[in-house]
């Protein structure tokens, strides 16, 4: 796994635990390696399962899952971006499928993904379509740590700081918090 | 005052009989069809209205009489009422040269096939018509496979036909169904079985009725070229499909099974029986089989139906002339 | 001028004029639905056509969107269960087990095995309904009116059987977090054990008249060829990926409940083509009867709710979790964030017709129009799960 991610300047990969959240590893990308990382996830033979957004306090988490059909085990890939500023690249390029998913996650969010080949409202009414329903108020947001997966850290960035626990009485998460070498 | 010809007052009563059957047959005909279709889905169909849903066509007539007639935005007036009137009057001729029994026919011609197979040609025209006039695409695309296919299947019809008017000697349809007897070995059937065969397949195929019922497939095209009628524009069309129907099996029954000839019953009831068994085996096509592919369609016309049609001909032609030398 | 000289009705809206822009010359542009009898819920497809061969098409969603997962951000876990059933109502209990299977992860909630074993056997007599809808109304788009009268004549008893237990015919929510709300009563099993030998005696029935039929086989045949490649950069699963021979199936790759236990086949096809996946699905029924029948054997006594079930108020503890069902379509996942609150974070339902349409687009590039309503009807799509 680690060899999938070498050389992309991930900020944080970790292995989960499959059996309480259903993925087998997860890794946070910068937004500008995530169209490497998926062409090398499609040369692994890899399947794009959704592409959504989870709106957190820090910024909106763009969370790719992607699974396997011969080796199953979920791979979810992240990637943080600020709310004034929500723009990644698009994968839809590499994986078709992706441009749905994108599509449905500009009309929820406002997510932008840059290089989509067909970037018009999927399910809002395009004179509408600019509601972004599930944006939540300040006061709603929670802190990504609060709900993602910390999971066994394996490589973590120094200056990734997003899903580092607080202190040692907030812990809830299995998993350390002490960064590997690469 | 000018005594009315006798030819002309044959003529007259005979239009108003057909017309007043061909009404009534396409009434029994929404009624059987829709029965058979229950039945073979293991429905009882209409049974509400009238003891066993019998008035159920008479209310359907009546509603599509009362409905509103209009005419979509942007549609050729002149041509979009045009053609259910041209798809439902030809039908009416083509009934003229049929002998219904011994020397029961309205029209003595000694070139009544003839007749019957240019006339059906107008069909075609009504369906381009009602398709083009609409200002819909999808009637136009149903007009377009309409057309090709009422033009592909009319050539296997009439070299089938022809191979029986090879046999008799005649175009006409009284003497072809004089020269065959009362029982079925004594029937055109026997010596043209081929012919048959190619003859209801291509009969399917020119009156738009399953499995070659592409211009009109309801899941694909909506309803193709007859999408925007309503009420009585659709009510015609719908009559003249059993109105075709009716012609084609009768000229098959005439051809083919013997016509009016048949034991102890009287001639009009046999012919009667014979059409209303075709008509049925039609029915039962209709509910059991999927529908063909329009280029599937074509295929079997022009690859299959064709050629065996051109050569029962070619074989029948030189059965016949070997038949003179002997 | 006359009246027919005004076009400004033929502009089309959005998506049309959208779709037009990049058209070729001389060719029509369709729309194929959203009132349309083959499209199997209020799908739009736009479509370039040049006489007869679609050059390009785009489907259109959003006519049945109802925002399910703003739903969840203002219900509890509990109150959003009969959302799921009315998110794909063709294989209701399947999202009912993906939504409640997440929320159980996340609660650390464990299942009473009778529960699991009702579970499976509702899930699967669920899809026996499922598929016999997609049988029956693929055929009638493809004209044969007869069949579709079988299958809901199949497809009545399996309701009823269900209407015991759940109290509905379609839109199931059935499932609780921690259990089923009811238990089988012995006249819904004795009615479950009837219908298997019954059903059984069906299926060779339709296999002659209908599968065998040379008609249905040309229709099908060759039609709409998914490569895997395609599958994969989709991420279509289900009977659209088994078709193409891609051996994935949720119930053996992530095993969940007892499924372990229970010994069946998971029928591919290396066909590709519309005939493929109508293979695998006509087979799937045939294992659901064989799964029906060991989970009756094999279904212990005892409670169907979990002691201490969470109450409707319950909040769902921190955390994210994804469960994923293979649902009639595919793998149906529910994708639960919560920060602990009353209400649910982020719930994200993946819909496997969501994937499976997406590559409608490229399969249907060249081919007949007939052909392309032969394929929508094979990929078996339920828009109402694509939309949410």
């Amino acid at each position: 796994m680690e060899a999938l991610f070498a050389g992309l300047g991930a900020l944080y990969l970790a292995k989960c635990d499959a059996a309480k959240s259903g993925q087998a590893f997860q890794a946070f990308l910068p937004a500008g390696s995530l169209v490497r990382a998926a062409e090398r996830l499609l040369k692994g033979g890899y399947f794009i399962e959704d592409i959504c957004a989870v709106d957190c306090l820090e910024g909106y988490v763009v969370v790719y899952h992607f699974d396997h059909f011969e080796t199953p085990g979920r791979l979810t890939l992240r990637v943080l971006v600020p709310h004034d500023a929500p723009t990644v690249p698009s994968i839809a390029n590499l994986f078709q499928g992706a441009e749905w998913h994108e599509r449905e996650t500009r009309d929820f969010h406002g997510v932008l993904f840059e290089g989509n080949p067909n970037f018009i409202p999927l399910l809002i009414d395009p004179e509408m379509a600019d509601c972004f329903p599930l944006r939540k108020g300040e006061k709603a947001r929670a802190k990504a740590k609060d709900m993602l997966e910390a999971g066994e850290v394996i490589f973590v960035s120094p200056a990734f700081t997003l899903m580092t626990p607080d202190a040692p009485a907030e812990v809830k998460e299995s998993g350390g918090d002490q960064p590997a070498t690469a | 005052m000018n005594a009315i010809p006798a030819e002309l007052l044959r003529i007259i009563i005979g239009l108003v009989a057909i017309a007043v059957s061909v009404g009534l047959i396409g009434l029994v005909m929404v009624w059987v069809e829709r029965k058979v279709a229950g039945h073979i889905q293991r429905r009882p169909g209409p049974y509400e209205v009238g003891p066993n849903g019998l008035i159920q066509p008479l209310c359907d007539a009546l509603k599509l009489v009362g409905k509103q007639l209009f005419m979509p935005k942007g549609a050729d007036p002149i041509l979009f009422w045009l053609a259910p009137v041209l798809a439902f009057l030809p039908v009416l001729l083509l009934f003229l040269p049929l002998p219904v029994g011994d020397g029961l026919q309205t029209l003595d011609v000694n070139l009544g096939l003839l007749l019957i197979l240019a006339f059906s040609g107008l069909a075609v025209l009504s369906v381009l018509l009602a398709g083009w006039a609409s200002n819909n695409k999808y009637g136009l695309l149903g007009a377009a496979r309409g057309v090709a296919q009422a033009v592909a299947y009319e050539i296997p019809l009439l070299l089938s036909v022809l191979a029986v008017s090879f046999v008799a000697g005649s175009l006409d349809l009284a003497h072809v169904v004089k020269l065959q007897g009362t029982w079925p070995w004594n029937w055109n059937i026997m010596t043209q079985p081929l012919a048959f065969l190619i003859y209801i397949v291509s009969a399917l195929g020119e009156t738009n009725r399953a499995p070659f019922d592409l211009p009109e497939a309801e899941s694909e095209l909506t309803a193709g070229f007859h999408t925007e009628y309503s009420g009585m524009g659709f009510g015609m069309f719908f009559l003249a499909e059993y109105a075709n129907m009716v012609v084609v099996c009768s000229v098959a029954t005439a051809l083919f099974l013997g016509g009016w000839h048949g034991p102890v019953l009287p001639g009009p009831v046999w012919f009667v029986l014979k059409v209303s068994a075709l008509m049925l085996l039609m029915v039962f096509v209709r509910w059991t089989y999927p529908r063909v592919r329009f280029d599937q369609l074509l295929v079997i016309n022009w690859k299959w139906l064709l050629p065996l049609a051109v050569a029962n001909l070619l074989l029948t032609a030189f059965f016949v002339k070997l038949a003179q030398f002997a | 001028m006359t009246s027919y000289q005004n076009t400004d009705h033929l502009a089309g809206d959005f998506y049309t004029q959208n779709f037009a822009k990049t058209a070729g010359e001389g060719n029509l542009i369709l729309n194929l639905g959203p009132q349309h009898p083959s499209t199997h819920g209020v799908l739009r497809v736009v479509v370039e056509l040049d006489g007869e061969y679609i050059m390009r098409a785009e489907p259109v969603l959003g006519y049945l969107h109802r925002m399910h997962e703003k739903m969840a951000e203002v219900k509890t876990a509990a109150q959003f269960i009969p959302n799921m059933g009315r998110v794909d109502y063709g294989h209701a209990l399947g999202w009912n087990w993906a939504f409640v299977g997440a929320a159980e992860k996340l609660g650390g909630i464990e299942v009473p095995e009778r529960a699991e074993y009702i579970r499976v056997i509702t899930c699967e007599l669920n899809r026996i309904a499922s598929h016999l809808l997609w049988w029956g109304a693929y055929l009638l788009d493809l004209g044969a009116f007869t069949p579709i009268m079988y299958a809901f004549d199949d497809r009545e008893k399996v309701l009823d059987i269900l209407q015991i237990p759940t109290g509905s015919r379609l839109t199931y929510s059935y499932y609780r977090i921690g259990g089923v709300a009811q238990d089988l009563n012995a006249d819904c099993i004795r009615r479950i054990q009837e219908f298997i030998p019954w059903f059984r005696s069906r299926l060779p029935m339709y296999k002659d008249l209908v599968s065998d039929n040379i008609i249905l086989r040309k229709r099908i045949e060759g039609i709409g060829a998914i490569e895997q490649d395609t599958c994969r950069r989709y991420g279509a699963t289900g009977p659209v990926a088994r078709g193409s021979g891609i051996d994935y199936d949720v119930r053996r790759a992530q095993p969940y409940s007892v499924y372990p236990k229970l010994d069946f086949v998971v029928p591919t096809s290396e066909l590709k083509d519309a005939r493929g996946r109508y293979d695998v699905r006509m087979i799937e029924m045939e294992q659901s009867l064989r799964i029906i029948e060991q989970a009756l054997d094999l279904m212990p006594e005892g409670e169907v709710l979990v002691k201490g079930a969470p109450k409707p108020s319950w909040k769902v503890p921190a955390g994210e979790t994804y469960f994923a069902v293979e649902g009639a379509r595919g793998k149906i996942g529910a994708y639960v964030v919560s920060d602990g609150g009353k209400n649910i974070y982020r719930t994200k339902l993946r819909a496997p017709g969501f994937c499976n349409l997406s590559l409608f687009a490229e399969v249907s590039q060249g081919t007949i129009l007939a052909d392309a309503v032969a394929i929508l009807g094979s990929l078996d799509l339920i828009i109402p799960e694509i939309d949410r």
